[in-house]
């Protein structure tokens, strides 16, 4: 019995199978709030499901020119590190099943496993447009990966500690840091929104110029495999920024019944991810695409030194003595 | 597949099929990085013979087969094609007659801007002007189609005249459409004018200079954008425009916001010459008799289609058939402009740039001669499919 449980929790809940479902469902939420803000009618409820089912009964082709190993290896490397990932963040309610000292970085470098085989993929083919979308998924992850790990890290310095959970557990008993370091807060979403390719970061899979950027050549199983990667990567970037900014997932709730505490924290989960989904789905309509290189000026020009300024603040307050509540 | 290279260069095929073209058109850019380096474009996908088809019928089916040379400002290639024939058989056509062809091209005017619009903004990646222009597109379709019947070929025209009337009831629905639409077009503009993001993507994007687009021949709002003063509407006016005068607008920029700024600030003139024409709508009949046989001789029509001059020449031969029509749209004028700014863009900029001049590939695609060394000009049908198979072997 001790050995099944952890499988269990790997594979089926909260991690692998059930992860991957609710990555759908994030998924389906996000397409629809995109589409009521630009007044349209939006998909049903099951289609991000039936696109998956319909991609992983379809053929998978290998073109000419790659290497097929490695074209059939990348996007389940992706899919395993976005699921690694998941083992040490706080999600749907429950605390994160692992911890160490600097988890904090181990998951944000596995969550940019996703980007790095994108990346790879696209340069494994011979593809034109496969090889742009390459170029530009890597320069953006050089662009948005700086300042969003320096925008993770003021919550990681308020709390002294680099390990999640314990930053979780310092935002629930302090003043959310989405008040306390705004800037902060923007940085991270508006990287987490590069990271996930969403517009108007989306030059790496623009249609109008290179197709599908990187995975123009992808079908069936393995383009299946990157979706699914992906949407599990929104999943646990959510709830890494509503778990660091917003005060706090899975709360101990002492001298309440177990099942009590667990069906306020799901709850809390939902409204604070959902409440991240729907401001990002906001800031995804409301601009045109931008271009590779004002993405990257925009990131180090802006992005960088706001993040920097947000730590610089940070780390003053903290050593001047400001503390208690708010710090 | 193998990549291509043209010396040490990165050849980035766009199309005949792409997600960035609505229609198919080939066009090669040869890139550095990022760096557009040269660009070359290819057309003839959709050729389509309309030319010689319609030899073969007399004018009254040929003026159907002319709206469908575009799919989008189908009247004004019928109206040049009546215009043209009437003018061959000496026929006045009925001053309420000319007010209604004049109403019906200003709202295909609106549908044109209001989807190119659309269509641009979708291009730079700005899905939700996208939806909202075309959402808003859909008065002025309703408009066509209270008048009309239809979405798209309204066929308003006959030889001699037009074929439905504007009751009052239908003039109070247009003005209140054309009421919504001015107020959508003012957040339009101060959208387009404003957004930070679509500035990005348009202010000093493709700039062309007042010469250039005088040297290469831009016609409509491309050049309207470079400050050419080109009209037809202004410049040799036709239908009611003598009646009812146009203000040209122009804006001096010659980039892509010039262009997009001239399209929508155009629709505000469409607004006003419209409700003027309702306002002093001339009484009388709608058709004046026609006969079916045009009398000899030739003649040129010009009109002002939403993308730009329209030309029509039609020769008569003094029978039911014409001897030849030879049509010149206004995508074909403008499609040096993009080869020649193109160079020193970034690639993300083409589809943009190529949307810049409202392009219509169907309409443009036209018989090219094939001429080799060692063989007579004349080819036969099974010459041009050897080569067709040789070509694309």
């Amino acid at each position: 019995m001790s050995t099944i449980l952890p499988i269990l929790a790997l594979l089926i809940f909260p991690g692998g199978l059930f992860l991957m479902a609710s990555g759908l469902v994030y998924e389906y939420v996000d397409r629809k709030l995109v589409a009521r803000y630009q007044n349209r009618i939006g998909p049903r409820w099951f289609q991000p499901l039936a696109d998956v089912v319909k991609l992983l009964a379809k053929e998978e082709i290998i073109p000419h020119g790659v290497q097929p190993e490695l074209f059939t290896l990348l996007p389940v490397v992706g899919l395993a590190g976005a699921l690694t990932a998941a083992l040490y963040v706080p999600l749907f309610g429950f605390e994160s099943a692992y911890a160490f000292k600097g988890d904090l970085i181990v998951t944000l470098y596995l969550l940019s496993m996703m980007t790095l085989c994108l990346g790879l993929a696209g340069s494994n083919t011979l593809d034109r447009f496969s090889l742009i979308g390459a170029t530009r998924t890597l320069t953006q992850l050089f662009s948005y990966e700086a300042p969003f790990l320096l925008a993770l890290l003021g919550p990681a310095l308020a709390a002294q500690s680099w390990q999640i959970n314990e930053i979780n557990s310092f935002s629930q008993a302090h003043m959310p840091m989405l008040v306390t370091q705004v800037i902060g807060f923007i940085v991270s979403m508006v990287g987490l929104m590069g990271k996930l390719e969403l517009p108007p970061f989306d030059a790496p899979e623009a249609e109008t110029e290179i197709v599908s950027g990187a995975l123009t050549e992808y079908s069936g199983r393995g383009l299946a495999l990157f979706r699914i990667g992906k949407n599990v990567e929104m999943v646990i970037a959510l709830s890494l920024v509503s778990s660091f900014y917003l005060g706090g997932l899975a709360f101990p709730f002492p001298g309440m019944s177990p099942v009590l505490a667990g069906i306020l924290n799901v709850l809390i989960f939902l409204a604070k991810t959902m409440g991240l989904l729907l401001f990002m789905a906001g800031l995804q309509s409301l601009f045109a695409r931008l271009r590779i290189d004002q993405t990257v000026g925009l990131w180090w020009r802006i992005g960088a030194l706001l993040a920097l300024l947000n730590l610089l603040l940070v780390i003053v307050l903290k050593s001047l003595g400001v503390g208690g509540y708010w710090l | 597949m193998e990549t291509k290279k043209v010396g040490d260069k990165f050849v980035v095929p766009i199309g005949p099929q792409h997600p960035a073209l609505k229609e198919p058109g080939h066009f090669e850019f040869t890139v550095d990085g990022e760096n557009v380096t040269g660009a070359t474009i290819r057309l003839g996908f959709v050729h389509r013979g309309i030319e010689k088809m319609a030899e073969k019928r007399n004018y009254t089916q040929n003026l159907y087969l002319m709206e469908r040379v575009c799919g989008i400002c189908s009247h004004v290639h019928g109206l040049a094609f009546a215009l043209g024939a009437e003018k061959l058989a000496g026929v006045t056509v009925p001053p309420r007659a000319q007010a209604i062809r004049t109403i019906i091209a200003e709202l295909e005017r609106i549908h044109s801007h209001m989807l190119w619009l659309g269509v641009a903004a979708h291009e730079g990646g700005f899905d939700t002007l996208f939806m909202y222009s075309w959402r808003d597109r859909e008065t002025v379709m309703d408009l066509l189609e209270t008048l009309s019947g239809n979405r798209v070929h309204y066929s308003a025209n006959v030889l001699g005249g037009v074929k439905f009337d504007i009751s009052d009831k239908q003039r109070d629905e247009i003005l209140k459409g054309l009421d919504f639409l001015e107020e959508r077009n003012h957040y339009y503009l101060k959208v387009v004018t404003t957004d930070n993001t679509f500035l990005g993507r348009t202010r000093n994007i493709g700039t062309m200079s007042h010469e250039q687009a005088d040297i290469l021949g831009a016609v409509g709002p491309t050049a309207r954008g470079s400050g050419v003063q080109r009209d037809v509407r202004v410049n040799a006016p036709y239908i009611a425009y003598p009646d009812f005068p146009i203000k040209m607008v122009t804006e001096e920029g010659g980039d892509l916001l010039a262009r997009t700024k001239v399209r929508i600030i155009e629709l505000f003139e469409s607004f006003r010459i419209i409700r003027e024409i309702l306002d002093h709508m001339p009484p009388g009949d709608l058709t004046v008799r026609m006969g079916r046989r045009i009398p000899e001789g030739e003649t040129i029509s010009r009109v002002e289609a939403p993308r730009g001059e329209l030309i029509y020449h039609i020769i008569s031969n003094g029978t039911e058939f014409p001897e030849r029509v030879k049509v010149r749209t206004p995508s074909l004028c403008n499609w040096s402009s993009i080869s020649s700014v193109a160079v020193d863009h970034k690639l993300a900029d083409m589809p943009m740039l190529l949307v810049g001049i409202d392009p219509c590939f169907s309409c443009n695609d036209r018989m090219i001669t094939v001429k080799r060394e060692n063989s007579s000009d004349e080819m036969s049908w099974d010459d041009i499919r050897k080569i067709g198979i040789e070509y694309y072997k």
